[in-house]
């Protein structure tokens, strides 16, 4: 597979002049036009659009080949627990430790001294996700 | 000024002196002939870069999934031995399926390949980790089947890759380009469900487990089936036989067989089976969203499924599901908060179910199907 990764890099680079030189060509084809233009004074539409068209798509290229960090989903989630006291109902949510489990024993209450156990395990997805 | 009006109106912009101008026109030209002749394979070239780039990051999902089994079970075994020879063979591990020409039986055969399969991958677990407690058994069997999943996947996305390029077939490379968006968010999932089992955490499967816990608790509980415990509840002047899979290791246990064996005790007087399990949103609805239908809500390869309605249909028994709404990715990573929060109103939906659909006095099976990871009981 790192062949295929130096071969996908290779093939990205080569892709990467194709794309300059498509937009050096249109920039200069833009540039020829309006020349022609200053003297003759008249605009051809359709070589404009061309060129046009050319630049966007070359910066658009572009645009998306711009290293972005790459996720893999492996990223540990922020995940609480929440601790319960079935006598008094005192809630306390902390972060998850290994180990802890839905109605697992978590010691006891710090307002009327019975027992706590966990009540619930969560994550919450982080927002524009 | 007089060049000015030496140019004909209407011509090309370019003077017929600029060499740079008949450049452009004639690459102009060679991009149009070399489009329509090459059109095709240009754009088979772009898919073939696409397929490349996601296979790339499969790749690294398989690497990291695999190094990630290597480390848990590096750190919970006692042994010195290193286990990457066994987990690297494990990764490659085949599943063959029972053969479908003759389908009658095909039901006891695939739960005997499923049966042989689960006590392959503990005993494998067992050999790298001599000495761990069930509940790490079951977590770490857990870790090691997505770390397999993402190496399938990743195998056979690369097998159709290869083949798209060796053949320059259009139809091989758009088949997987096409479903590459949807291979790529359950490959996403995998690796959430790695972190979620490594660290023993329940996950958005667990749903159901979690509902029938929580009627559950405090309640005495027997064995019924395997892996499958059973409390007797008190619920609404009525008589519950509340199932999960035995926490808090992940694990699924056989909820079909669990459910025939109660009604078979019973011999038949069940007046109503109620199943609860996590169900895939579609697009535009909310995680944790509740429904209600008929039917055995249990997934899987369907052997359980098959077991609740073959014994329904013996007895006459309805059987209502509640579903938990989830995206696929939710599934299998640690539960959302809007999931666990779910708990409660299906709760809330069961005991109305049960009024609406019983007589007082009479005898139910409430059944929370998934994963019970990081749920006790």
């Amino acid at each position: 597979m790192s062949r295929e990764a130096s071969a996908a890099r290779r093939i990205s680079s080569l892709f990467m002049v194709l794309v300059f030189l498509m937009l050096v060509l249109s920039l200069t084809a833009l540039y020829q036009i309006f020349e022609a233009y200053s003297k003759t004074k008249t605009l051809d539409i359709a070589s404009v659009m061309l060129s046009v068209s050319a630049i966007a798509l070359s910066i658009y290229i572009l645009s998306m080949m711009r290293g972005k960090p790459v996720k893999l989903g492996f990223e540990p989630p922020k995940v609480s627990t929440v601790l319960e006291c079935l006598n008094c109902n005192y809630r306390k949510v902390r972060k998850f430790e290994r180990g802890d489990y839905i109605f697992k024993d978590a010691g006891l209450c710090p307002k009327c001294n019975s027992k706590m156990f966990i009540s619930s395990i969560y994550r919450e997805e982080e927002k524009g996700k | 000024m007089a060049s000015d009006v030496s140019q004909p109106v209407g011509q090309a912009p370019f003077p017929e002196n600029n060499v740079i101008g008949w450049i452009i026109q004639l690459v102009w030209i060679i991009v149009f002939v070399v489009l329509m002749f090459y059109g095709q394979r240009i754009q088979m070239r772009i898919m073939l870069k696409e397929i490349e780039g996601s296979l790339i990051r499969l790749k690294m999902m398989r690497d990291k999934g695999r190094e990630i089994a290597i480390s848990t079970v590096k750190e919970i075994s006692k042994l010195d031995e290193d286990p990457t020879p066994r987990i690297d063979r494990f990764l490659e591990h085949v599943d063959i399926s029972p053969v479908s020409l003759d389908p009658a039986g095909i039901i006891q055969r695939l739960e005997h390949l499923i049966d042989v399969r689960e006590l392959r991958f503990k005993d494998e677990v067992r050999l790298m980790a001599p000495g761990v407690d069930e509940a790490q058994v079951n977590n770490l069997t857990n870790v090691l089947e997505a770390a397999l999943a993402l190496n399938q996947i990743y195998k056979s996305i690369r097998h159709f890759y290869l083949m798209g390029k060796k053949t320059l077939s259009i139809y091989i490379i758009m088949q997987i380009q096409m479903i590459l968006p949807l291979v790529m968010k359950e490959s996403e999932a995998f690796a959430n469900a790695l972190m979620a089992f490594t660290l023993g955490q329940p996950i958005g499967d667990g749903i159901g487990a979690l509902v029938a816990a929580k009627l559950m608790v405090g309640h005495e509980k027997r064995r019924i089936a395997k892996d499958i415990v059973v409390s007797k509840v008190p619920i609404e002047g009525r008589t519950a036989y509340v199932l999960k899979a035995e926490g808090p290791g992940g694990n699924v246990g056989k909820p079909g067989e669990a459910v025939k064996n109660i009604i078979e005790e019973n011999e038949g007087k069940i007046s109503l089976v109620i199943v609860v399990d996590a169900a895939q949103k579609l697009e535009g609805e909310k995680v944790g969203e509740i429904a209600e239908g008929v039917g055995v809500a249990i997934g899987g390869i369907g052997v359980e499924k098959y077991k609740v309605e073959e014994v329904a249909v013996k007895y006459k028994i309805p059987v209502n599901a509640i579903l938990i709404k989830e995206d696929i990715k939710d599934v299998v990573s640690t539960m959302r908060k809007e999931i666990a929060d779910a708990a409660d109103a299906v709760i809330e939906r069961i005991k109305r179910l049960i009024r609406e659909r019983t007589k007082e006095g009479e005898t139910l099976i409430i059944a929370g199907i998934g994963n019970t990871i990081g749920i006790g009981q």
